[in-house]
């Protein structure tokens, strides 16, 4: 009889830490807001030093390192704190901070773009950064300069030989980046002037991430794409100038470089935790120097500035 | 004897209510899935609005301007899962005849091992071998003509490769459960080994064999990152040829993702491919299970 009860209390027991695990699990998964009111009360009667509760920040994973960065020395110092970056796209992130799933969504591209129009309004845009975009060819393509309206022909298919745009003759293969990517999307709105290819004009490749676009333009002969600054390397490709300007973080700066995008973070409703860290990206200790290790640009940098419909002013 | 743990009868209706627990759980799992894929995927034609015969025949896809047509992906699903079944089928049939009729012990000792060995290997290695290997022999033979070398053959030469262990392995098992006394039958009226083996034993095997096909191609049909990674994700035009780089139902579906928004007429429109899918490999597994009825029932 006791061997009998120790069997079902073995069930019980195993049941029960099933059920413990599962329940642990949910809460992880759901973001510990419980965590975070208890600390409103903590940290009201004592310093910010005292912050924690969990920060759930999803999305674009164009400037996911440089967050994942800045979220460790966060971390660091708050120990209590802890940051949890996922990917997804900008589409996910959006979505995540809309719903509430997230307390920030990074995204490449305005809310705008993506979500109705009252569902982003209820969002605030914090831009961290920018970034740079610039075209690029295979190494052995001897065109070191296009117009605006020459890489307006090259993508919209009108343009095919190299020929025609100064160089020795040989099919332009054009790699493009998947529809919806933040990053096609700033290049398209810079470049196309908001219109889009024609129906009928396929790329020879639409690639999902910018690592797989290096692979390819080095490999293919005549090739052309383009890339964040982040991911130049002369070594492997090279960058064109666009109407002769060079493509660097200084043009971008004094505007007469015209393909850049904001990096978003955005929140909806900040709790004191997140605004923190929020506060903390826009701080001298990850706009001074972590930004540019990154390959991007202070947002402050700027002397100009875009809106969401991509008009340019002077800031 | 041992003093028992438990009264006969109340083991006995432990297990029953284990084992009754796994079924349900199974069978809750199932349907809470098809439950949501039909959900979100039919909301795209019943709260979105789109039109499910242009659904199925448009020949564009561009879900950034609310084009949805996804049959360059249903074409390009079924040349790759065509191109790697042609290609894998004789290589696997091959080695599988070589294994079981001519040399079973190096083929159960070492070949067979070697093979299931291919089946460990994650996508993104093949993905990443075929972006470097293939696509560049694809380059190197056919020039410009194939661009960056992506497209539907690459994406049917990787696939190939990966459903190879699954076909070969089942063929082996399948070949080697012909009874040996039909082999002796066989050499017994004088059959030579290649007469026995074709007329015989491959026909004997052939549902094993069928089975065998259809299970590669439903893994084929299926696969998403290495295909991905190859085939060169053009979703706006069908495909002309196999030089043609295009996407498939899963290669669309994964990387549409990461850009829709929950919820977004782009997202439901995603489910809906993603029902397709699930209702091709219903037909897949029915088609199995049919075969498997018809060869039970000429073995008697």
């Amino acid at each position: 009889m006791s061997d009998s009860l120790s069997r079902r209390s073995f069930l019980s027991l195993a049941g029960g830490t099933a059920v413990a695990l599962a329940g642990l699990g949910l809460v992880g998964c759901g973001g510990s807001s419980s965590s975070d009111s208890s600390s409103d009360s903590a940290s009201s009667d004592s310093t910010a030093k005292s912050l924690s509760g969990t920060v759930n920040c999803s999305g674009a994973t164009s400037f996911q390192p440089l967050v994942e960065a800045a979220a460790k020395k966060f971390e660091d110092e708050n120990p209590d704190v802890t940051i949890a970056i996922t990917g997804g796209g900008s589409g996910q992130g959006l979505s995540d901070v809309r719903d509430g799933k997230a307390q920030i969504g990074r995204s490449d591209v305005f809310a705008e773009e993506k979500l109705d129009a009252s569902d982003a309004k209820a969002l605030t845009d914090n831009t961290v950064c920018v970034v740079g975009m610039g075209p690029i060819v295979n190494s052995n393509v001897d065109v070191d300069d296009l117009t605006t309206d020459q890489l307006k022909g090259i993508f919209t298919g009108q343009i095919t030989d190299w020929s025609e745009v100064g160089g020795t003759a040989g099919k332009i293969q054009v790699i493009e980046r998947k529809a919806g990517s933040g990053t096609r999307a700033t290049f398209e709105a810079a470049v196309l002037g908001g219109e889009s290819a024609p129906a009928d004009f396929a790329p020879v490749a639409e690639e999902d991430s910018s690592g797989t676009v290096v692979e390819k333009i080095q490999q293919t002969e005549g090739a052309i794409s383009y890339l964040a600054f982040s991911y130049f390397d002369d070594t492997k490709f090279k960058a064109l100038k666009v109407d002769g300007v060079e493509a660097n973080a200084d043009n971008v700066c004094n505007g007469t470089f015209k393909i850049w995008a904001y990096e978003h973070m955005y929140t909806k409703d900040a709790d004191e935790v997140t605004q923190a860290f929020i506060d903390y990206m826009m701080s001298d200790e990850v706009q001074g120097s972590m930004v540019e290790e990154q390959g991007f640009i202070p947002a402050g940098d700027m002397k100009v500035k875009k809106d969401a419909s991509g008009t340019i002013t002077n800031a | 004897m041992a003093k028992r743990l438990m009264p006969k009868k109340q083991l006995e209706g432990v297990g029953l209510t284990l084992t009754g627990a796994c079924v349900l759980l199974v069978a809750l799992v199932v349907i809470a899935l098809i439950f949501m894929v039909a959900q979100q995927g039919l909301s795209a034609f019943f709260v979105d609005g789109i039109n499910f015969i242009s659904f199925i025949t448009g020949t564009s896809w561009v879900p950034s301007d609310g084009v949805y047509g996804a049959l360059p992906l249903i074409v390009t699903s079924f040349g790759v899962m065509l191109l790697a079944t042609l290609f894998t089928l004789p290589i696997a049939l091959g080695s599988a005849i070589f294994v079981v009729e001519v040399q079973p012990g190096f083929g159960r000792r070492i070949f067979q091992p070697l093979v299931e060995l291919l089946m460990g290997i994650p996508s993104v290695v093949y993905g990443l071998i075929g972006l470097t290997v293939v696509n560049a022999a694809m380059r190197a033979i056919f020039g410009e003509a194939a661009g960056t070398g992506a497209g539907i053959l690459s994406g049917g030469i990787v696939l190939a490769v990966m459903i190879l262990p699954t076909v070969t392995t089942l063929s082996i098992d399948g070949l080697a459960a012909v009874p040996n006394e039909y082999r002796e039958g066989s050499y017994a009226l004088g059959c030579t080994r290649w007469q026995t083996v074709w007329h015989v034993v491959l026909k004997s095997a052939m549902p094993s064999l069928m089975t065998a096909v259809i299970l590669g191609m439903t893994r084929a049909f299926g696969e998403a990152l290495a295909v991905q990674m190859v085939i060169g994700g053009v979703e706006k035009v069908m495909p002309a040829g196999l030089l043609s780089p295009a996407a498939t139902l899963t290669t669309a579906l994964t990387s549409g993702f990461s850009n829709a928004t929950t919820g977004s007429v782009q997202y439901h429109a995603l489910w809906a491919l993603g029902l397709l899918l699930m209702a091709m490999s219903l037909i897949f597994i029915l088609i199995i299970h049919l075969i498997g009825a018809k060869g039970a029932k000429n073995r008697g």
